[in-house]
This record gives structure tokens, C-alpha cells and sequence, in this order.
């Protein structure tokens, strides 16, 4: 049971995280144009598929300089709000990261944690706004529970994307209060945030990759 | 002179916003740079704003205006990815208010916070010609010394005093030290600063109203007189 990620972990959460935005992608969109602008699928396919082409561009260096180049990659290649926030979270994890080619457990609740309040200081939403927070908050939340309770990592990443499906799913009765979304009032509830979404696969995405035993 | 850079989810948007803004001023401009769109469309991408910030580095700071939510996002984004470090605000004024105030103020030497400030305080100027009533006007401090100028003059323009001569005003004010202020007289607004297009425009001054000139400074008398004469003269807007 692997107690650290290696960043060769890292790079195949990332590219399971493209795979699974590219199947999802119609879905992603749909979710989108129902309180959005209908492109969140695109713009995140367009972005993780620029991710993985710089991955296997590069497969040297160590976690901090990975997690920086995600970030400015998806920053310049999802375009509008997706893009800023994708790429902070990328940006604050790659700042709270060691150089190293591996992160432990604490490491890694680290990075998340300051991964998540990265997002939370850039787009001001809280939980409850029915943002990608929502999804985000509780899973660092579950994270850092089931890792202070002294369970192993694959299955404290598990709990993290179990609360950030629950937390997506919280968002559907929910009032858009910041982004797009906003401007629809109450015409937003009934609809699940497609942030929220895309947050749960990246969370799933690690879950998975850890699962595979990729120390 | 700052530098200003227009960050729009449109291009065509903040082509026309600078287009505008820059019909107010005449000779130099302040230099600006646009990064609007994202991925051939509508949005905004931080790393383009970041580099339309760089861009501008041998300015004495750049304020960045913005359109809807997501932009600010992104700004506030690029002002931590920029490679440059010098001064960089963004501003919350509306887009094309702010944009117009700020060209013009940028325009006149103003430092960059002078410069947000008018951007910031860009829909004062609506408010006042849309909402009746008192309280509608906005006061500034007025300086309790005797001014060592002043003047009053009848405005001439059919038009009022709008944005082109309020712009041209600030201008002029902007070539003499003296603090210089006007007040209609005949509405009951101001003193307001001439060296701040919003604050001119509160003033809501339209045509017959009596506009009071008042300086302080050591150039008081000639900068009262520039003053005059482009309200005698119309603001060079009647042939």
C-alpha cells in the first residue's frame, strides 16, 4: 500500500484526469449550457489535452516544477474563470510542494489544502455558492479527517473523492452566488455546477491513480 | 505617463472601449495594450493579461480595467504570474467609464493612483445626470484659503459641458501647478477638481449655466485665464 506519490503517480492522475474530462466532455457541457455558456466540457478537454502533450513533452524534473507547469498550461489553455482557477490550484500546489520526485502523505494534504484556499482567495466563493468549492472544500476536509485518524493514504485520497462527488452533488438544489451562474438567480438551482464536476473527476482521477499501487 | 491595459472577453469590445476613450484626448496618449478573448473567443486568459502587463514596463505603473467577473479573476491571476514587478492596480470602475477617465487622466500626467481613483469614481458622473434630487451632486473638500484666482464665465456649449470639452479642460489644467476647481453656479454643484473629467462631468453643466473658475497656486491668475478662454470659446467646438 504506497504511503508516498511518486511524481510518476502524479503525471498518470494527470493524464487519467484528461481521459476521463475527454469522455465526460459532452456531459461537462451539457451541465453548462444549462447555467452557463456551454462550453466547460471544450475548454477543459482543450486544457487537459495541452497538459498531457507538455507531460510527455518532459517527464524530468520534480513535483514542484510538474505542478507549476500544469498550472500555466491550463491557465493559458482553458481560457476565462475554468482557466484561473484551474491554474491557481495547480500554482498554489506547486508552491506548497517540495522539490522533490515524491510527496508523502502530509505532503500531499498540504499541497491540496493550499491547492483549494488558493481558489477560494481567487474567486472569493465559499461553500455553498455552488462553485467548484464545493466539490474542493469537503474533500481536503475528508483528507485531512481520515488521514488524522491514522488511515493509509489510498484510502484517506478514496474519502477525499467520495466528499468531493457528494459535495458536487450538494450543488444541484443549490442558487448560483458567484460566476456566470449568478446572473440566472434562481433559475440556477435544478442544475448541478459543471465546476463542481470537473473538480470531482480531478479527485477521482487521484483516487484512481493512487488505487493502482503507483508508489 | 502610466500605461493601461484593457482586459475584455470581447476584442472587438475593447477595441471599441479604446477607440472611445481615446477620442477625448488629442497629441500624446498614454500607451495601452488589450488582451481579450480566450482560445479564438469570448473570455479572458491571465497569462495574456500578464504579458500585456510586461509589456508596458518602462511605464510609471499600469492600471488594468476589466469587463464582467471572470476578468478580475484573471487579472488578479497575472498580476502573480507576471515577470515584471513595477506597480499594477486593477480597477473597479465600470469598463467603458473607466476606460474613458482613465485615458484622459493618464492623459494629463496623473499618477496611477489618481488615476485608478477617477476610474473608480467613473459612474459618479452617470449618477448625477440620472438621478434627481439632492444628494444627486458630489461635493469634493474644498480648500478654505482665499483662492488667489478666479472667474465666472457663461457656458456657451448647446451641448453642455460633456465628455470632449470636460476632457479638454482637464488637459489644459494639467499644464499649470495651481489647483484649479469649478463650481456651477447656477445648478448649485460642485467646487469640483478640473483636473478630474468625472468630477467635471457631475458638475452636469449645460448650456447658459454660469461656471465659477477658482485657483490656488502660484500660476493661479494664468491658469484661471486658460480656463476662461475655453469657455468663451466654446471649447473650440463651435465654428
Amino acid at each position: 500500500m504506497p504511503e508516498t506519490l511518486t511524481i510518476n503517480a502524479l503525471q498518470q492522475w494527470l493524464h487519467r484526469f484528461a481521459s476521463e474530462i475527454t469522455r465526460q466532455a459532452d456531459w461537462l457541457t451539457e451541465l453548462d449550457s444549462a447555467i452557463g455558456d456551454a462550453d466547460h466540457g471544450t475548454n477543459m478537454v482543450r486544457g487537459t489535452a495541452a497538459v498531457v502533450t507538455k507531460l510527455d513533452g518532459r517527464m524530468t524534473g520534480t513535483v514542484q516544477e510538474l505542478l507549476k507547469a500544469v498550472g500555466m498550461t491550463m491557465v493559458s489553455t482553458v481560457g476565462g474563470a475554468s482557466g484561473s482557477l484551474y491554474g491557481t490550484f495547480f500554482i498554489e500546489m506547486a508552491r506548497n510542494s517540495p522539490a522533490d520526485v515524491r510527496l508523502n502523505g502530509s505532503e500531499l494534504e498540504n499541497a491540496l489544502h493550499a491547492g483549494v484556499n488558493g481558489v477560494i482567495a481567487r474567486g472569493h466563493a465559499t461553500v455553498g455558492d455552488k462553485t467548484m468549492i464545493d466539490a474542493l472544500e469537503p474533500a481536503v476536509t475528508a483528507l485531512s479527517r481520515s488521514l488524522a485518524d491514522g488511515r493509509q493514504l489510498q484510502c484517506s485520497i478514496a474519502a477525499a473523492a467520495a466528499a468531493a462527488t457528494t459535495g458536487r452533488d450538494s450543488t444541484k438544489p443549490l442558487v448560483a452566488r458567484k460566476g456566470r451562474a449568478s446572473y440566472l438567480g434562481e433559475r440556477s438551482a435544478g442544475h448541478i455546477d459543471p465546476g463542481a464536476a470537473s473538480a470531482a473527476i480531478l479527485l477521482a482521477a487521484l483516487a484512481a491513480s493512487i488505487g493502482e499501487g503507483t508508489a | 505617463m502610466i500605461g493601461i491595459v484593457l482586459v475584455s472577453h470581447s476584442e472587438a469590445l475593447a477595441n471599441a472601449a479604446m477607440e472611445l476613450a481615446l477620442q477625448m484626448v488629442h497629441g500624446a496618449r498614454p500607451p495601452i495594450r488589450i488582451a481579450a478573448g480566450a482560445a479564438g473567443g469570448f473570455g479572458t486568459d491571465a497569462t495574456a493579461i500578464a504579458s500585456a502587463i510586461d509589456d508596458l514596463a518602462t511605464t510609471e505603473g499600469v492600471l488594468v480595467i476589466t469587463d464582467l467577473g471572470s476578468a478580475i479573476l484573471s487579472s488578479s491571476l497575472a498580476l502573480e504570474i507576471r515577470s515584471s514587478t513595477y506597480q499594477a492596480l486593477i480597477s473597479d470602475g465600470p469598463f467603458v467609464e473607466a476606460t474613458t477617465a482613465a485615458v484622459v487622466s493618464a492623459t494629463a500626467g496623473s499618477s496611477l493612483t489618481d488615476v485608478a481613483a477617477e476610474a473608480s469614481n467613473a459612474l459618479s458622473a452617470k449618477k448625477t445626470q440620472t438621478v434627481t434630487g439632492a444628494g444627486a451632486s458630489v461635493a469634493e473638500d474644498t480648500n478654505p484659503d482665499n483662492p488667489a484666482a478666479s472667474a465666472e464665465e457663461r457656458l456657451i456649449n448647446p451641448m453642455g459641458l460633456h465628455t470632449r470639452p470636460a476632457a479638454l479642460l482637464v488637459q489644459t489644467a494639467g499644464e499649470f501647478s495651481a489647483d484649479i476647481e469649478l463650481t456651477n453656479t447656477t445648478a448649485g454643484r460642485g467646487p469640483v477638481s478640473a483636473s478630474s473629467v468625472i468630477g467635471l462631468l457631475s458638475l452636469a453643466a449645460s448650456q447658459n449655466d454660469q461656471l465659477r473658475i477658482d485657483a490656488n497656486g502660484p500660476d493661479a491668475s494664468r491658469a484661471v485665464n486658460a480656463v476662461k478662454q475655453l469657455v468663451l470659446q466654446g471649447f473650440g467646438e463651435l465654428s
